[in-house]
């Protein structure tokens, strides 16, 4: 056993767990705009049960009538018996596959409201993030209201038979507002100086939940480690951690210590925050209460969980995202086949698609939300019954995935990579910023899945029309990238000749273009030193491509390093050093060493000289049209699905 | 779930296609239509629209089948 201590026995109050995983609570958008639980939400939970997790969670239920404490137009609801049945089938889908189940209870208090025009708050603190709802203050009728609506909530999760209720209060959620000093400035006995004070509201609902419930279903709490609101005047460390004190004092069974607050300015979750850069929290907590701790965030691989729990910090890794990617990660890390693990790399498409109101999808597992459906194939392929020669043209992520899903499904698949590396652009994007070469990790095990398919890879190959005479394919998948272009052919370097270390650009560089490949180039650029940058950009936005996770922390950058950015400009023309810009103003003259074209381009033409290759020709990825990672991904597996 | 665009509510403003991350809105006789081979289905456009033209449909209920 390469975890002994994951896949050591837990306690969690009077029940046994068979490991020490726990699938954490992760929103969906699955569920019914009225709250009720859909197939897709039990197909999704059923898989995270079957993957081995000693523990599934819920997402976060509401438990309103009125939809205050509803942060996700899809989120479900347990606010009243209706929904019993529902969370009761929802329950047994967990049980029924090894899992213990957990319910979570969640009113999202200051990012609440989601189909309202208000949210309430212990005090009005305006929004520091335009998404969410204006702040109206709750009443004392309304907190006596909310600790009953929770109570009856962890009845209802019983009645469902539910093994264990957990409450949650972070990142701005109802609990956390009364925590913290940030947004609880009440001057009734809900409020007050000390955190004992303002643990009042947590201490009611783990008490009003404890007595509903009895001692044989645990109650645990999530609570925030540390709010990283110390610019907005928010708790401090040693109060955070007394938080966890007083939930213990109160009754909790577990406590799941979490950090940040969604509007706090610091990376959090994201790539550039290293792999269990946040267990110090943990372990702080850890000294002040006797019950089991529990951690999630950026805890990616098994290797980091498996040595704080051996060093005492916590008892329970908790999983979110690499859960999401992979709910068979349990299972996998049990048989230490780690590098069959689907990859999450922190892109947090699932999460930024909540706020548009659209169900969580994943970059590197594009079954997710398919569990249920046998041709998306989440829970293996079946095989084709008419098998086809296939060739593909490209190594690259969509390539890959291509080629993975179609031998899967029993097609004889070819594979040619002109570079010595798999991984197309994605080998450039890596390079850009901290934490980059977790991008590579999908690759490897897209190259893994390839090859355990029994895909023929060739690297090195650049595959030609002529190459591919006498092959008598059926099908060929043109995968081959876009390509970049520059200025004066070929006198001003590209930006994969720049980021892969061939070509250096003058001291003034002027990057034409400002969606994702200008950000990532200028981050490269900033990075390196020693350049004065320029963004050119036709429209009025820079990285309209680019995840809002990632998106303002280069934004930040730009503006601390003094890059210009010219929006709703464009170049007309670079001669002689000289860049010629226009916009709405009038013309300008920049003086300037180099131009960057930051823009990609597709290959409609490589799929004209393939035509004759195969029967079935296909262009994917960004040859077919420039996009993210999650497009060429996605686009690759659904053609597998289909040819 | 790809959205759907309400064509005699659409007043082809655009705004849709300029927020639309894979570009998969186009605009035809000043009513947009998506390109759904291209849609990612992020709901960026039906957020952005200003007459609500565009609406993303809702799952349905295990409870309800």
């Amino acid at each position: 056993m390469r975890y002994p201590h994951i896949f050591s026995s837990g306690r969690i109050g009077p029940l046994t767990t068979k490991n020490r995983i726990k699938y954490a609570a992760t929103e969906t958008n699955f569920n019914t705009q009225d709250g009720f639980v859909t197939d897709r939400e039990i197909a999704f939970l059923e898989a995270q049960a079957r993957g081995g997790a000693a523990i599934v969670t819920t997402q976060g239920a509401y438990p309103d009538a009125r939809g205050e404490g509803k942060g996700f137009r899809g989120t479900m609801s347990i606010a009243h018996d209706r929904f019993i049945p529902g969370l009761a089938r929802l329950a047994g889908a967990i049980k029924g596959n090894g899992a213990l189940a957990a319910l979570q209870i969640l009113h999202c208090g200051r990012e609440g409201g989601v189909d309202l025009d208000y949210c309430l708050m212990p005090t009005i603190v305006p929004q520091r993030l335009s998404y969410f709802k204006p702040p109206r203050e709750i009443t004392p009728r309304e907190i006596k209201q909310a600790v009953k609506d929770h109570a009856a909530a962890a009845r209802r999760a019983k009645e469902a038979g539910y093994d264990m209720i957990e409450l949650s209060g972070i990142v701005g959620y109802l609990i956390s507002t009364f925590i913290s000093r940030y947004t609880n400035k009440r001057q009734d006995e809900y409020g007050g100086e000390t955190i004992k004070e303002r643990c009042r509201l947590m201490v009611e609902i783990l008490g009003a939940a404890k007595a509903e419930v009895g001692d044989k279903v645990p109650v645990g709490i999530r609570l925030c480690g540390a709010e990283l609101l110390d610019d907005r005047g928010g708790n401090t460390l040693d109060e955070s951690i007394e938080s966890f004190h007083l939930a213990e004092e109160a009754g909790a069974d577990y406590v799941s210590v979490t950090v940040g607050w969604h509007e706090s300015s610091m990376s959090v979750i994201t790539r550039d925050v290293p792999m269990g850069h946040w267990l110090w929290v943990a372990d702080r907590v850890k000294s002040v209460v006797t019950v089991p701790v529990m951690m999630a965030f950026r805890l990616f691989l098994p290797d980091i969980p498996e040595k704080a729990i051996a060093d005492n910090m916590i008892e329970f890794w908790e999983a979110c995202r690499p859960m999401i990617a992979d709910p068979d990660l349990p299972r996998k890390a049990a048989e230490a086949k780690t590098t069959a693990i689907v990859p999450c790399i922190a892109c947090n498409v699932c999460f930024s698609r909540l706020y548009y109101h659209q169900p969580i999808m994943c970059t590197v597992r594009p079954s997710l939300g398919h569990e249920g459906e046998e041709e998306w194939g989440y829970y293996g392929f079946a095989r084709t019954s008419a098998p086809r020669r296939v060739g593909v043209v490209g190594g690259g992520p969509a390539g890959l995935q291509f080629a993975a899903v179609a031998a899967e499904r029993g097609h004889d698949v070819f594979l040619w990579e002109g570079r010595e590396m798999f991984g197309g652009s994605v080998i450039l994007a890596s390079k850009v910023d901290d934490g980059g070469d977790e991008l590579l990790r999908p690759v490897q095990y897209l190259e893994g899945k390839c090859r355990d398919a029994g895909v023929k890879m060739e690297r090195g190959t650049t595959c030609t029309p002529e190459m591919l005479r006498g092959w008598g394919l059926d099908v060929l998948v043109v995968a081959a990238g876009s390509l970049f272009g520059s200025l004066g052919g070929g006198k001003s370097p590209r930006p994969d000749e720049i980021i892969s270390g061939i070509k250096q650009p003058g001291k003034r560089v002027l990057i034409a273009g400002g969606d994702g490949v200008g950000l990532a180039l200028a981050m490269y650029l900033l990075r390196t030193g020693g350049h004065e940058l320029f963004i050119v950009e036709e429209s009025g936005r820079l990285g309209g491509d680019v995840s809002p996770f990632y998106l303002w922390r280069y934004l930040q950058l730009l503006k601390r390093k003094e890059v210009r950015v010219l929006l709703w400009t464009t170049l007309l023309s670079w001669e002689h050093g000289l860049a010629c810009l226009k916009s709405a103003k009038g013309e300008r003259v920049v003086e300037v060493d180099d131009v960057v074209v930051a823009s990609r381009q597709a290959r409609p033409d490589m799929a004209d000289a393939f035509r004759a290759a195969a029967r079935d020709v296909y262009l994917i990825g960004d040859a077919k049209r420039p996009r993210r990672l999650h497009n060429a991904i996605h686009e690759a597996y659904r053609l597998g699905m289909r040819i | 779930m790809i959205p759907i665009i309400d064509g005699h509510a659409c007043t082809g403003c655009g705004k849709c296609a300029e927020v639309c991350p894979p570009r998969a809105i186009v605009l035809e006789e000043a009513e947009a239509r998506i390109e759904e081979e291209f849609c990612e289905e992020c709901g960026f456009c039906a957020a952005e629209c200003t007459v609500k033209a565009i609406a993303i449909p809702s799952p349905r209920s295990a409870d309800h089948r």
